[in-house]
């Protein structure tokens, strides 16, 4: 029962991005088309699950007062791993995920989780959250993608969505674009959570 | 005092365990990847310039470059070497075919980290298809007077693409006509 509740407040009521504001880097970098953000949702999904479970595992034998840093080793020491067992053996992965793994180092929903839940929580309890945090934070990615992308390029997954006279609006693709489409989903977000 | 001696112990425990891990991954796959890298700019450059035999040969610099012969004539149908210059955030590089006169029959941007959805788009063929018969005058970006359209919102990658090309044009050009007087 509690497994089904971890994994599932990820995805609407703690979720990383809205909710947290974790992770607002990749958020705001890689939501310039939905297969970027499937891309970086997935593959930070699959480490957060990895490094919630080592977190999880060694959590007894870590002192309190250094957690941090030997956090930040293991989740540092794992992405590399990930980066150089990818670019060997699953090149045509690698080469679509590739771009990501090294942002994945600097992205705080892995270090947040690892603080705020693994190390307090079993094995069991970490990886439900893992899913459901990555999950949540993929759904956001793409929720905020999907907008930048019909809007920026016309395109959708990289299939045209709309008439071919369109002329893209060039700022939803770019920085700008990024912050104003966060900030209206943002307050959509709070709009209906004060209605409940 | 010994507490903290304790800790930082501790912690270099955790570092020197995952240096060691990361060592052996990587005795374990640096082969691989640089082999299938070796593969790929083979088989990249037999794409550019189709049915060529190539041969090694290096710059004054060392950098090398390849002479690309036509397997039965032996007469040279081009040339293809891989410029590399800083983009916006990453290293590009982009292998290069030119024919016998230097103008550009192909391009592939091979190695680059640039943003995605911006400079990233440099890899697509909309952008490197129109390199395609352009020559070390108009290798320049349209607001540097070039022939070459940036694209939109990364004019700093396109520029060093386009700037990088050119110098190694002139490199190897160069080379060779020292070479030819020699």
């Amino acid at each position: 029962m509690s497994f089904i509740k971890e994994l599932s407040k990820g995805i609407i009521k703690d979720n990383p991005t809205f909710v947290l504001v974790l992770g607002m880097c990749p958020t705001l970098a890689v939501t310039t088309s939905v297969v970027n953000a499937l891309g970086m949702g997935l593959a930070a999904t699959f480490v957060l699950i990895c490094s919630n479970i080592i977190i999880s595992l060694i959590k007894n034998i870590t002192p309190s007062k250094i957690r941090i840093p030997v956090y930040i080793v293991v989740i540092a020491a794992f992405v590399s791993i990930v980066d150089m067992v990818m670019s060997a053996y699953l090149p045509a992965l690698h080469k679509s995920l590739g771009l990501f793994i090294p942002l994945i180092v600097v992205n705080c929903i892995i270090l947040g989780r690892a603080e705020a839940f693994a190390s307090k929580n079993n094995v069991f309890l970490s990886i439900a959250d893992a899913i459901g945090m990555g999950l949540g934070f993929t759904l956001s990615l793409s929720v905020v993608a999907t907008i930048r992308e019909i809007l920026g390029a016309g395109t959708w997954l990289g299939m045209r969505v709309v008439a071919s006279n369109y002329d893209p609006m060039l700022i939803a693709i770019l920085a700008p674009g990024a912050f104003i489409t966060l900030g209206f989903l943002m307050a959509l977000m709070n709009m209906l959570k004060e209605k409940k | 005092m010994k507490y903290y001696i304790k800790l930082a112990l501790i912690l270099f425990i955790f570092c020197a365990v995952a240096s060691g891990i990361l060592a052996y991954v990587n005795t374990l796959t640096a082969s691989v990847i640089a082999e299938r890298k070796a593969q790929e700019e083979i088989s990249t450059r037999e794409e550019l310039i189709p049915g060529a035999v190539f041969t090694e040969a290096k710059t004054a610099d060392g950098t090398s470059y390849f002479v690309a012969n036509n397997p039965e004539t032996k007469e040279v149908l081009g040339y293809s070497f891989i410029s590399e210059e800083i983009g916006y955030s990453s290293t590009l590089r982009t292998m290069v075919g030119v024919d016998k006169d230097f103008n550009v029959l192909a391009i592939r941007v091979i190695d680059q980290a640039e943003t995605p959805g911006l400079g990233a788009n440099c890899v697509l063929e909309s952008f490197t298809h129109q390199f395609t018969g352009m020559n070390k005058d108009n290798l320049k970006v349209d607001k540097d007077g070039g022939a070459v359209k940036s694209l939109s919102g990364a004019t700093i990658t396109s520029r060093a693409i386009a700037n990088s090309i050119r110098n190694s044009i002139l490199a190897v050009q160069s080379e060779l006509a020292t070479g030819v007087s020699q």
